[in-house]
């Protein structure tokens, strides 16, 4: 099920074009133009869960992520940022190296360790809910739904940029989550399929993500 | 406004009473008292006593808990004695008057909210306020259950004289909601009793002291009801009368305080008084009423030393880092239970929320016969809040999210990271405790950058690859991008790295950190591009 990209870009420009509660909607641009256009308000949704499905881990979520990460850690002259990017359970060691590479200074990582499923779930609420962190992004399989709705309010509490990593083998499951893509990894770079997504159906993405 | 007129010693009635009037009462028992300090000052050096009275010191005890719009009223006593010690403004408009039974209380108010009084609550409150008023003078002295005596003839210079002085006392106190009444006079006792039976006296001379101080009624003194009867029974109404008394008649009719009390007020004989002093630790031990186990059952008496441990630190403004829960069992090692802060608190709600998630977690290995509360290092907080100088909001927000995941998670679970000069890929970092508050300049020079793009994602060990044909596969064949990049570090010490790195790309299109060993040969893959 191919789609065709321009006429998919039309449909959100044309979403945008009568989208009057796009303003409503908190995002940060996600440092890809054509997913951004595809996106209701333009970018990552704040104060809300955003679902990542991967078929293994390292197929491009952190680069994916990685514009909106630094614009969501960027001081400005009235705000002095958020202290904290929190980890929840990865499954490997964010590098220290590759972020200060990336523009992002390694104090701000916070990381946090629980083999315990309860315990990823409460630290992960616990982080969205302070407002003390700019995102924050968790590793979790199988999730009762009413937990994923109960992380959503403390994503909305605290305004963050929440992320849920997941097993691609999820797709199938109901979510509370309010945008849910799942990761491919092409020879070319990284295929988005955005499952759900506010105001549209499922749509194909293609991201060019380079090392 | 109510007045109490009862000092802890005259609350136990005394025993063997003979009915004699001009019988000298039987002694009351006295508090054990340690002994007494006089001001560090010269005998002959003036002294200035402000009386600080908190008629509603009680009710404020009270106050963090309840707001009552409904009457309340707070008794002492047991059983049908109970009697009114004090009671709030809905109570007061109701005609409810301190000493009345608490039975006719209830008749003036039907929807009576009923309080026993707790003198310990009462003691803390005082002291909390005693910690306070250290600000204004180095020498305050707790005159129980209601009083503060401040010596401030050194503060008057320091604070533009007694009028602004008392000003400034007056809107801090109403600031805080607590009600007042003072009085200043050359001597302690006087000051104590005008702040009783007159508040609002200012005398700051010597010589101006005896007539005003005469006019007082004996119920100034706060001496036991048997002593006030007494004099009433012999026609005394004022202080100037008793004085009038010859001295013998005096120390024979009435009890030892009456004289002394008296020569102290109008400054015939040295008053030493007691320097309020703050202990540097806090320790206290609860019994239970029953072998307890579950964190349940366990809380409220938790949240009881806490809410102790909080008086005892706000009386001093510190706050603490580190607290031990102790718990002792029946014929078992006791155990304990560490509660730690990034930022020093002193509230018993900041301690309860970390010990409700580490309750969650911790596993006691027997029932709880009894339960201890230890803290150590105290520090100073400014001010009333719990926070740190130039502590924003958000900030706060970071020391309290880390300390409620190290609570329930454990101090190790929590990490940040840093960077490390270091040619060796797996020790180019290092974990570190996160530091709650960000780094205001960079400390040094920055660590340099790899000159070669690093992966995103890092292995924890190394994991060996498969060779296909003499080539590396991981899940398939890996194409090779780019590299070698060669690192050769650490042999002096003694973990020799030599090593070739390289960017594969597997066939489902993940970029990946291999290298292979020189010498040995053996690929590796070390980290995943993310």
């Amino acid at each position: 099920m191919d789609v065709n990209l321009d006429a998919l870009l039309q449909g959100a420009a044309l979403w945008r074009a009568r989208g009057s509660q796009r303003a409503s909607i908190a995002v940060v641009p996600s440092g890809w133009p054509r997913l951004d256009a595809s996106l209701p308000g333009g970018g990552w949704p704040l104060g809300t869960l955003v679902e990542l499905l991967l078929p293994a881990a390292g197929v491009g979520e952190l680069r994916l992520l990685l514009p909106a990460l630094r614009t969501l850690l960027e001081p400005s002259v009235t705000d002095p940022g958020r202290r904290w990017l929190a980890w929840i359970a990865p499954p490997h060691l964010p590098y220290p190296p590759a972020f200060a590479q990336s523009g992002i200074r390694c104090e701000q990582l916070l990381l946090v360790a629980s083999e315990r499923p309860a315990e990823r779930l409460w630290a992960c609420e616990q982080a969205l809910r302070s407002g003390s962190c700019a995102a924050v992004l968790t590793w979790l399989d199988s999730v009762d739904d009413r937990w994923l709705r109960r992380l959503k309010l403390a994503a909305e509490a605290g305004a963050t940029l929440a992320v849920l990593v997941r097993p691609l083998a999820r797709r199938e499951e109901t979510s509370a989550a309010s945008l849910r893509i799942a990761l491919e990894p092409t020879a070319a770079g990284l295929d988005l399929w955005l499952l759900k997504s506010r105001g549209r159906g499922p749509t194909r993405i293609r991201a060019a993500l380079t090392v | 406004m109510a007045v109490r007129a009862h000092r802890p010693a005259a609350a136990t009635p005394a025993a063997g009473s003979t009915g004699d009037l001009f019988a000298p009462p039987a002694k009351p028992a006295a508090p054990a008292s340690p002994p007494r300090e006089l001001p560090r000052r010269e005998p002959a050096r003036r002294q200035l006593w402000l009386a600080l009275r908190f008629p509603e010191l009680a009710l404020r005890a009270l106050a963090r808990r309840r707001s009552a719009p409904a009457p309340l009223v707070i008794v002492a006593g047991e059983g049908a004695q109970r009697r009114v010690v004090t009671g709030n403004a809905a109570a007061a408009a109701a005609g409810i008057r301190a000493g009345l039974a608490l039975a006719a209380a209830h008749v003036l108010a039907a929807e009576l909210e009923v309080v026993t009084y707790d003198p310990l609550a009462e003691q803390r409150e005082l002291e909390a306020l005693a910690r306070w008023a250290l600000s204004f003078t180095s020498f305050v002295s707790l005159e129980p259950p209601t009083q503060l005596l401040l010596e401030v003839q050194g503060s008057l210079a320091l604070f533009g004289g007694a009028a602004a002085l008392i000003a400034r006392i007056e809107t801090e106190l109403s600031a805080a909601g607590q009600v007042l009444a003072f009085a200043l006079a050359p001597t302690a006792r006087a000051a104590s009793w005008f702040s009783v039976a007159a508040p609002g006296t200012v005398i700051d001379s010597a010589a101006a002291l005896a007539g005003p101080l005469g006019r007082l009624p004996l119920a100034a003194t706060g001496w036991s009801e048997r002593t006030l009867e007494d004099a009433t029974r012999l026609g005394l109404s004022t202080l100037a009368e008793l004085k009038r008394l010859p001295r013998d008649g005096l120390a024979r009719r009435f009890e030892p305080c009456v004289l002394r009390e008296l020569d102290e007020a109008y400054a015939a004989r040295a008053a030493p008084r007691r320097r309020h002093v703050v202990p540097e630790r806090f320790l206290e031990r609860l019994e239970l009423p029953a072998e307890l186990s579950g964190s349940a059952e366990l809380a409220p008496y938790c949240t009881l030393l806490l809410e102790r441990m909080q008086g005892f630190l706000r009386a001093r403004a510190a706050g603490v880092t580190r607290i031990a829960f102790l718990f002792r069992h029946r014929e078992r090692k006791s155990s304990c239970v560490v509660l730690g802060r990034a930022l020093p608190a002193s509230g018993s709600g900041e301690w309860q929320a970390l010990l409700r998630e580490r309750l969650q977690s911790v596993v006691l290995p027997a029932p709880v016969l009894a339960l201890g509360l230890r803290t150590s290092g105290a520090v100073a907080l400014s001010g009333a809040s719990a926070a740190l100088p130039g502590l924003d909001r958000r900030e706060t927000e970071a020391f309290a999210l880390l300390d409620r995941l190290r609570a329930r998670l454990g101090e190790a679970a929590v990490s940040g990271l840093s960077l490390v000069p270091e040619h060796r890929p797996e020790a180019a970092y290092r974990a570190v405790r996160p530091e709650p508050r960000p780094p205001t300049t960079a400390t040094g020079e920055p660590a340099p950058l790899p000159p070669a793009p690093r992966p995103l994602w890092l292995l924890a060990n190394p994991e060996p690859l498969g060779l296909r044909d003499g080539r590396p596969s991981y899940d398939g064949r890996l194409t090779l991008e780019s590299g070698p990049e060669r690192i050769e570090s650490g042999w002096w010490n003694g973990t020799p790295v030599a090593r070739d790195y390289y960017i594969a790309l597997t066939r489902r299109g993940a970029r990946l950190w291999i290298f292979r060993e020189r010498g040995a040969g053996r690929w590796f893959v070390h980290g995943v591009f993310g």
